[in-house]
């Protein structure tokens, strides 16, 4: 029990917040190192590779990875630790979230980071700019076998900061949607292959949901969104990258958005997640044990969630989110590796950092088994790759890949996307109209871009 | 169990009593400040140091990033006195303080009252409104998550039952405030109950047996016996009560992220979200110290009105 847990464990003190004791930066150096060195040998410490978690040469890694990623994770670093050459690994797993972020900024201000971390690729722009994060030398990752067209244009577009690479792509994981081929099939829905069928308009998309509905007798497309903080912000984003417009965040604002395309997305939104043919008022969760429990027959949801669905015996499909604008376009982020940054990084461990993220992007067929797509390509051309049903069907969502708009504060559990959440929220409650919420997301963008850029 | 010795004290105040020792000589001095040493440095060194630093940040720039930090005067107050997010976190706070502290307040008293009235199964009745407070607020807010789902939560399951309309819990912006007063009352309204308790078991029988002589009924006792003597219990519980919702934080922060559409933000929310997931410690230290203004303002408030009662 934490003593922070209990409201009035010290009563009189007329808590001034957290920020102030942070103090300065010196003190942040040695609040990061202690802390740190904490992490390093606490329970956090969930790798049972061959380095001891007390060995000094070991290579400390962060990551941001639980539950079966996390299991994977592990034999990936087992996979890489093997034999003569391999690494000896000090790995430290924080919980995903605002808090996984602010640690790692922490480590970084401090200059004495761990020498491989974990970063979502649409972060970047808060990181590198700032100097919290170190570059690769793309000389010495060349040299262990990874380079530029190893990946995706659009995907190795997003690495750079003032063209000089800053994060190497574990993977894509893009908002997809999961089916169940039954209800799928008997709502008339299925391809002959026996895939999802294209939808191609807003229209068609409806009328699938009433049909999954019909079938079910409960649900058509389940979406959870109520008190999440980025699930309508990423439906939102690829649906509005849909519409061929652009979404901007130039430093100082004004935000540009196409709010005509906004309201017409939002509405197509309302119109999806009516509170009849779809319930509106789901949490990520209760939308999850729906889609279990057969009370829908389609759900939106993150690939990540592949491992869970797939025990519980519903025969499952997969597919890219669908397209019913004009332009094929998928929400997504990118696990990526990065180095923090370091005061005075030792030569040798930097060697080994690039190492070991080339090693590690080599494992990526085990990466992939949770339902991400691995950013490195030679992997996907692997047969045993195209043999991964139903990761295959969806392979392609790398290439229409959309991120958040480049800035400070966007990106993965960012303020900006909790902040774009509430007033889509509230639309797709029926508490507020289309129109009302876009200039609402509008005004919230331009506060944040008002903002002084603390990382400029 | 109900009677215990009418020592007449009235109900603890958190003040240790104060002890008076001879003093051997005027010239010498004794081990005395050695042994505030062990409290006096680490409450220097994390409370009174942190509160200058943070004074100290809240007028400049600074930054989580590595980049040179700038004084830059009174800027970041007067970008918090214009800022609405600000203004209405602060409301937030307020809203809910009122909303969590009167039922804490009352709620704690009757339950009290009841355990005192010499219900049978003593231990029970204290242990079961007690042990929520035992919990971690990670847990209690788990099991509350649960209850305000909006499709297979008990809460709306047992309106249903009564064939009313469902509630969003926690994404209706005018229900939502209440829903996180209604999961603080049930976790913490133990600590209360357990001080008007105390309260109630020290306070002398001789009133309410004399009372009961002159033919007075149990309400008119309870009015004009037990609670005017009950009114330092009071005065204390509301205080303690009041400042310790004014810190709310961490329930609302894992129940609602502050949402729906911010209505649930507590201004120690927002001074997290501007200092640590948007790295403007500056500013959320600039927040944090117009925060700090009002709990002083609440602060002698209380003490006038609690000088006032004596």
């Amino acid at each position: 029990m934490s003593s922070s847990s209990h409201p009035r464990e010290v009563p009189a003190v007329p808590g001034p917040g957290p920020a102030p004791g942070i103090g300065r930066r010196r003190l942040l150096r040695y609040g990061a190192a202690g802390a740190s060195a904490l992490l390093a040998t606490g329970p956090l410490t969930g790798c049972s590779s061959r380095a001891s978690a007390s060995d000094a040469s070991a290579l400390n890694v962060w990551d941001l990875f639980q539950g079966g990623d996390g299991m994977l994770m592990d034999d990936m670093i087992r996979a890489v630790s093997k034999g003569s050459d391999g690494f000896e690994v000090d790995r430290t797993i924080l919980d995903w979230g605002p808090s996984y972020y602010t640690k790692l900024a922490m480590s970084a201000a401090g200059g004495r980071a761990s020498d491989v971390a974990v970063l979502h690729l649409s972060r970047l722009a808060g990181y590198a700019p700032g100097g919290l994060l170190d570059p690769f030398d793309l000389d010495l990752l060349a040299e262990f076998g990874v380079t530029e067209k190893h990946f995706t244009p659009a995907v190795w577009a997003r690495t750079k900061h003032d063209g000089v690479v800053y994060a190497i792509p574990l993977d894509v994981h893009p908002f997809i949607v999961f089916y169940n081929r039954d209800a799928a099939d008997r709502a008339g829905l299925l391809d002959p292959q026996g895939e999802l069928a294209a939808m191609g308009s807003p229209k068609a998309m409806l009328e699938a949901g009433k049909a999954l509905a019909e079938v079910t007798g409960k649900s058509g497309i389940l979406f959870g969104h109520v008190t999440d903080t980025a699930q309508n912000w990423r439906q939102f984003a690829a649906l509005y990258a849909q519409t061929g417009a652009a979404f901007t965040l130039p430093d100082g604002g004004p935000a540009e958005i196409d709010t005509d395309a906004a309201i017409q997305v939002v509405s197509f939104m309302q119109q999806l997640f009516d509170g009849r043919t779809n319930p509106n008022n789901l949490d990520y969760n209760s939308a999850l044990a729906g889609f279990l429990g057969g009370r829908g027959g389609m759900a939106m949801l993150g690939e990540w969630e592949l491992p869970t669905l797939r025990k519980s015996g519903i025969p499952l499909g997969a597919a890219p989110f669908p397209q019913v604008f004009g332009k094929p376009a998928v929400y997504t982020d990118s696990h990526s590796y990065v180095l923090p940054h370091q005061a005075s990084p030792d030569p040798a461990r930097r060697r080994e950092a690039h190492r070991y993220v080339a090693e590690i992007l080599k494992q990526s067929l085990t990466w992939a088994s949770a339902g991400h797509i691995p950013a490195y390509q030679p992997v996907l051309a692997e047969p045993a790759y195209a043999k991964l049903d139903p990761q295959s069907s969806y392979a392609d969502a790398g290439e229409v890949a959309v991120l958040d708009p480049p800035n400070w504060f966007a990106g993965a559990a960012s303020n900006f996307q909790n902040r774009m959440c509430q007033p889509l929220q509230s639309a797709l409650l029926g508490n507020t109209s289309a129109e009302k919420a876009v200039r609402q997301m509008v005004r919230e963008a331009n506060t944040l871009l008002r903002q002084p850029n603390p990382v400029a | 169990m109900t009677t215990t010795t009418p020592i007449g004290a009235p109900a603890p105040t958190g003040e240790p009593p104060v002890a008076v020792s001879p003093r051997r000589g005027t010239g010498r001095r004794g081990p005395g400040p050695l042994f505030v040493l062990p409290f006096a440095v680490p409450f220097a060194l994390f409370l009174v140091w942190p509160v200058l630093q943070g004074i100290w940040m809240s007028f400049t720039d600074s930054s989580l990033a590595l980049r040179a930090t700038s004084f830059v005067g009174l800027d970041n107050y007067a970008e918090a006195f214009g800022d609405p997010d600000v203004w209405s976190s602060l409301g937030n706070t307020v809203f809910f303080t009122a909303a969590s502290s009167v039922p804490l307040v009352l709620i704690a008293l009757a339950m009290a009252l009841l355990v005192h009235s010499g219900l049978a199964g003593q231990w029970a009745w204290r242990l079961s409104f007690f042990v929520p407070y035992l919990l971690p607020v990670t847990v209690v807010t788990l099991i509350w998550t649960w209850l305000y789902q909006p499709d297979v939560g008990l809460g709306n399951e047992l309106l249903g039952a009564l064939g009313l309309e469902p509630v969003g819990w926690l994404s209706d912006e005018s229900v939502a405030m209440w829903s996180v007063a209604a999961l603080t009352v049930w976790w913490t309204v133990g600590f209360n109950f357990l001080l008007y308790l105390a309260a109630l078991q020290s306070l002398p029988t001789v009133f309410d047996e004399a009372a009961a002589l002159d033919g007075a009924g149990a309400w008119r006792r309870l009015w004009s016996v037990t609670l005017p003597q009950l009114r330092r219990t009071t005065v204390l519980v509301a205080m303690l009560q009041i400042l310790a919702s004014l810190k709310v934080f961490d329930q609302i922060y894992i129940l609602t992220k502050g949402g729906p559409n911010g209505s649930t933000r507590p201004i120690l929310e927002y001074v997290y979200d501007v200092g640590f997931t948007g790295y403007r410690l500056g500013y959320a230290s600039a927040v944090s110290y117009v925060f700090f203004a009002l709990v002083i303002v609440v602060s002698l408030a209380q003490l006038r009105l609690f000088r006032q009662e004596d």
